[in-house]
């Protein structure tokens, strides 16, 4: 039972309409899994932004494209990729707006990756031959 | 994700009932600057039955603030749910917001 490893694999294409797939699968992932309900919307929030991300800036043609999603669970331990063949572009290095400001000061937009990062433990990118690949990491928790 | 429209002492009330994220947060932001167009100055955002927001949803939030400042209007957003109080204090939403627990304390003044 020590360092057992479980991944599982979904590929999506490269429409908004797959975060309803998403979702869903995490929700049936959360019961394979034993992910509680909070933990399982961190993840659902941190993937959605990612996801749309790349629906919205990945692609400069109008061509359909494979999204991977790799789930992998080591102990307590999970992982996740995204991986995609878009242009490209790494989100970890990306500024965090400054959440102290106030309504009028604050500008609308730039929340989605600060997210990822606050739902996340780590979350780091890679660039390998023509893929994306955004890794993110948590610890499962009850909440 | 479905809104319903309503007013409680003098306030306009938008009820949020589902899930805001990138595929309804068009229609949400619709729904919202549509129903604020007539010269909204008090408005409620009643969160009770919202049950997931991405910052796709997050941002429509803010532009109802900016437009209701501009205006020296006046929002409130009560009964959040604990997961997205968490999102909304993350976000450092909440010290931008006046949250309230209940839609009678934020239908006071």
């Amino acid at each position: 039972m020590e360092n057992q490893v479980e991944t599982k694999k979904i590929l999506l294409v490269n429409q908004l309409k797959e975060l309803e797939t998403i979702s869903q699968y995490l929700e049936e992932l959360a019961g394979g899994w034993d992910l509680s309900v909070p933990f399982t919307m961190k993840l659902t929030l941190a993937l959605e932004e990612a996801f749309t991300n790349i629906v919205n800036y990945g692609f400069q043609d109008d061509e359909s494209h494979e999204i991977a999603l790799v789930f992998e669970k080591q102990n307590n331990r999970l992982f996740i990729s995204l991986i995609d063949d878009g242009i490209p572009y790494d989100p970890t290095l990306t500024t965090d707006p400054d959440i102290n400001l106030s309504a009028e000061e604050r500008k609308i937009g730039g929340l989605g990756i600060f997210l990822i990062r606050k739902m996340m433990d780590k979350v780091s990118y890679q660039r390998i031959g023509k893929n994306n690949v955004l890794k993110m990491e948590k610890t499962i928790t009850p909440n | 994700m479905k809104l319903n429209f309503s007013e409680v002492n003098n306030f306009k009330v938008i009820e949020i009932i589902g899930r805001i994220d990138s595929i309804t947060a068009p229609d949400f932001e619709n729904g919202v600057m549509k129903f604020m167009s007539d010269g909204v100055t008090k408005l409620i955002f009643d969160c009770s039955k919202l049950d997931y927001v991405s910052s796709s949803g997050l941002r429509v939030f803010l532009m109802a603030q900016k437009k209701l400042s501009t205006n020296k209007g006046m929002l409130k957003v009560c009964c959040l749910q604990p997961a997205i109080k968490e999102i909304f204090d993350i976000s450092g939403f909440s010290q931008i917001f006046a949250i309230e627990d209940t839609i009678e304390s934020a239908s006071r003044n």
